[in-house]
């Protein structure tokens, strides 16, 4: 199954050693088969909604840093826990900080 | 109370948590434990008896302590003591372990569990890889090799993978067992194999992976849901061998191939879990995520340039299928090229097979089909329902229905799937039912077993006939009722009323068993009419009232009847001469094609019956036609303006006269040739009879 993990904004900047130890993190998930995609958000974006037929696109919402999502990497694991236990690896490198973790719904709930 | 119970509870959820979350470190961490223990002591029973020693201890300690910064460092710590001190044990008792001991010995002895991190870090690469190649040792049964790479390398218990193999536990136990046991006795070293058995034993290690994922992939909705987690197990193991032998095409070509494949499991199912074929599928509902992994692992698998194997090819057709936008996009000629080469590596009859169905879909099902064929008499095939399922398939193209509802019933009955049973049941049923030709439904109708012996054989006389005459591979929904009477008048026209009759209820009791079998067809029997017996008593007007009739009635009458007599021609053609076309001089008058010949008897009568008139009608209507009903100007005489006799009119007076029909009156002058002794051959001259077959009760009579 696979799960969304997300971080948001307030996550505490990298330093070297942060870096070389995400490196390492990462390196390992891919090469367990664990990690499908990753990659980092720009902190600003659109608002789109739809209305009765009428679109309408606008900028923001310019949230606070702990509530904008910031990152993401989505893998594919056995079990919640599985996904959790990778996540608590996760901010053991990465520090302070907050992000969610979701499930994405796959074939098996069909 | 409530703040205590309330209390209480979450203590017990959370030990429940924490020994899921357990469960869940094992799984990811316990392949790497056991591979760096069997490095130390060489035998991956024993490594596995350590590791499991950490994971009682884990279970002890965790749900009170907490989960360790780095479980799989503990693990190993934890384990790495149990075997040091076991080896110490062994040493004093056994000098056979000296060496191990002695490199024990130097090994730095700590539970220091930064230092078992280092080693993970360091070494825990080549021990998997050591370990997946021993653990999927050629020397082990398959099944036996499954069972303890999933127990090693994916940390699955005894009952989980007895489950994903709906196979019971002490079964699966047991392989587990002896195989840990064969591998200590046979001495297998914990080692990559060198180059000149690398191939085969890599070979064995792709087969492992890929069986657990077919078995994964195979396991339909309603299952358990530990059948479908092989496919992520195997798909792992291959991500995680990609990684330690990168320079391997056929690993990557395994990888490609499961990620292809694993990237149709959401469209490969219908709602009530009937499998969708490939071509059907909802291609939205591909994994585009899983469909690019499965590109870049084959682009990895060609970058290293060395001709492809059995994996990089049939990861290529499944790239290729992956291309296509829609189903009718396929490059086939691309997959057929692909299976050429995979056939000259892997020519095992399910290659074939695929190749069969490949080049169906490149160059048409004939061609297809002429390479299914060869396989039919393959032994490993005899129960591998798609065979008989892609025959059907392109028999069904073909227009060969029928045969190809009884290859979908043979693919029903041998697949296992009970949603793929239900669709290849329908595929048949519509094939009997829009398909069944004439020839199949006559011998389905022969081949009952409700009527006896002698009914079915004269069933089978007037079908298997009918059949020949219309043609056995007409489509049974396409015979229509007047096809059927013209066919029986044919053959059967001329015959006695009971022999009609019986030909006729054997078409509709055909008939009824074929609206039995829920098949569209027509009335087919509604254009015969029955006949009456009493209308045929052929041969009873004998010599001596033939003989009476020509002192009988007028001399219109007379000359009629002895033509009739003598020439044997039917009324209709009789009634048809016309006087321009009589040739008196030598007995005979021509009708369009054919000639009517009489002897002296009637001869000597047609004088008079003509005398004067040049043309028109032989036999004339006793009174002219009334106004409103002018007939065609060939049937009125010029002289007399009267109107040819017609058919009706010449039967009432004969019946009249005597009793019997004209028809019998020409009857029974064949008879009485027959009885002379006339050949076949001279009475169909006479007659006309266009078949011996139908003069047959006259010769008989004799």
């Amino acid at each position: 199954m696979r799960y969304l993990l997300m971080t948001n904004g307030d996550t505490q900047p990298a330093d070297e050693t942060m870096y070389v130890e995400m490196g390492k993190f990462v390196a390992e998930l891919s090469q367990q088969g664990v990690l499908l995609a990753t990659g980092g958000l720009e902190s600003t974006g659109y608002t789109v909604t739809s209305r009765d037929g009428e679109i309408t696109i606008t900028d923001g919402p310019f949230a606070e840093a702990k509530e904008a999502i910031a990152g993401f990497a989505l893998i594919d694991v056995r079990s919640k826990e599985e996904a959790v236990e990778l996540s608590r690896r996760f901010w053991k490198i990465a520090g302070n900080g907050s992000g969610r973790i979701q499930r994405v719904i796959g074939p098996e709930d069909f | 109370m409530r703040p205590c119970r309330h209390g209480v509870r979450i203590e017990h959820v959370t030990a429940r948590d924490t020994h899921r979350t357990i469960d869940a470190v094992w799984k990811m961490e316990s392949g790497r434990v056991i591979a760096g223990l069997t490095r130390m002591v060489r035998d991956v029973g024993l490594a596995e008896e350590f590791a499991q020693d950490a994971l009682v201890a884990a279970l002890e300690q965790w749900p009170t302590a907490g989960v360790p910064d780095n479980p799989g460092a503990w693990l190993m710590a934890i384990a790495k003591r149990r075997a040091i001190d076991h080896l110490r044990r062994v040493e004093r008792h056994d000098r056979t372990h000296e060496v191990i001991a002695r490199d024990l010995a130097t090994a730095p002895e700590t539970s220091d569990i930064d230092a078992a991190i280092e080693e993970l870090d360091d070494e825990v690469g080549d021990d998997l890889l050591r370990l997946i190649f021993i653990s999927c040792h050629p020397v082990l049964p398959t099944t036996a090799r499954v069972a303890l790479t999933l127990r090693l390398l994916g940390g699955l218990t005894t009952d989980e993978i007895a489950r994903a193999f709906l196979a019971a536990e002490p079964t699966v136990a047991q392989r587990i067992v002896r195989a840990k046991r064969t591998l200590a006795e046979r001495e297998i070293p914990f080692e990559v194999p060198a180059v000149p058995e690398l191939a085969e034993r890599l070979a064995s290690v792709l087969e492992v992976i890929y069986l657990i994922f077919n078995e994964g992939y195979s396991a339909t909705a309603g299952e358990d849901w530990m059948r479908p987690t092989l496919c992520l197990e195997a798909l792992r193991l291959g991500r995680i061998l990609a990684e330690l032998a990168p320079r391997e095409p056929e690993v990557h070509g395994l990888v490609a191939l499961m990620e292809i494949q694993a990237s149709r499991s959401a469209a490969r199912t219908g709602p009530a879990g009937e499998p969708i074929p490939l071509l059907e599928q909802n291609r939205g509902r591909w994994d585009q995520l899983l469909i690019r992994r499965g590109f870049a692992a084959l682009l990895r698998a060609k970058e290293i340039g060395r001709p492809a194997g059995p994996y990089v090819l049939q990861a290529a057709i499944a790239v290729t299928h992956a291309q296509a936008h829609t189903a009718a996009e396929t490059d086939w000629p691309q997959i057929v090229r692909l299976y050429e080469g995979l056939v000259r590596l892997l020519p095992t009859p399910v290659v074939r097979l695929n190749h069969g169905v490949a080049v169906a879909m490149a160059s048409g099902p004939l061609a297809g089909l002429t390479i299914v064929d060869t396989l039919v008499d393959e032994p490993s095939l005899r129960q591998y329902h798609p065979l008989p399922s892609v025959r059907g398939d392109l028999l069904r193209q073909l227009g060969r229905h029928a045969e190809a509802a009884a290859e979908f019933e043979r693919a029903a009955e041998l697949t296992r799937n009970q949603p793929e049973r239900t669709l290849l049941l329908e595929r048949a049923a519509t094939a009997r039912a829009t398909g069944v030709i004439l020839g199949d439904a006559v011998d389905g109708f022969l081949h009952r077993s409700d009527v006896d012996a002698e009914t079915i054989r004269s069933y089978r006389q007037t079908l298997r006939r009918l059949s020949e005459a219309i043609g056995g591979r007409v489509p049974l929904d396409s015979v229509t009722p007047s096809r059927v009477a013209a066919a029986c008048e044919e053959m059967w026209g001329d015959a006695a009323a009971r022999t009609w009759n019986r030909h006729r209820s054997a078409i509709r009791s055909f008939h009824a068993w074929a609206v039995a079998q829920d098949w569209p067809v027509a009335d087919l029997a509604a254009s015969l009419d029955r006949r009456r017996p009493s209308d045929e008593r052929t041969s009873t007007i004998d010599r001596d009232t033939v003989e009476a009739l020509w002192a009988q009635a007028g001399s219109r009458e007379r000359a009629l009847w002895r033509l009739l007599y003598e020439s044997a021609a039917r009324a209709e053609i009789a009634l048809s001469l016309d006087i321009e076309n009589l040739d008196l001089a030598n007995n005979r008058g021509r009708v369009g094609e054919q000639w009517v010949r009489w002897e002296s008897g009637t001869a000597a009568l047609l004088p008079g019956l003509i005398r004067g008139r040049t043309r028109g009608p032989l036999f004339l209507a006793d009174r002219r036609p009334a106004p409103a009903r002018t007939p065609p100007p060939d049937d009125v005489c010029p002289t007399t303006g009267r109107r040819r006799l017609s058919y009706e009119r010449a039967e009432y007076l004969f019946k009249r006269a005597t009793g019997y029909t004209l028809r019998q009156l020409r009857d029974a002058r064949l008879a009485h040739l027959g009885a002379d002794g006339w050949p076949a051959g001279d009475l169909m001259r006479l007659s006309g009879h266009a078949s011996p077959r139908r003069l047959g009760r006259y010769t008989r009579s004799r």
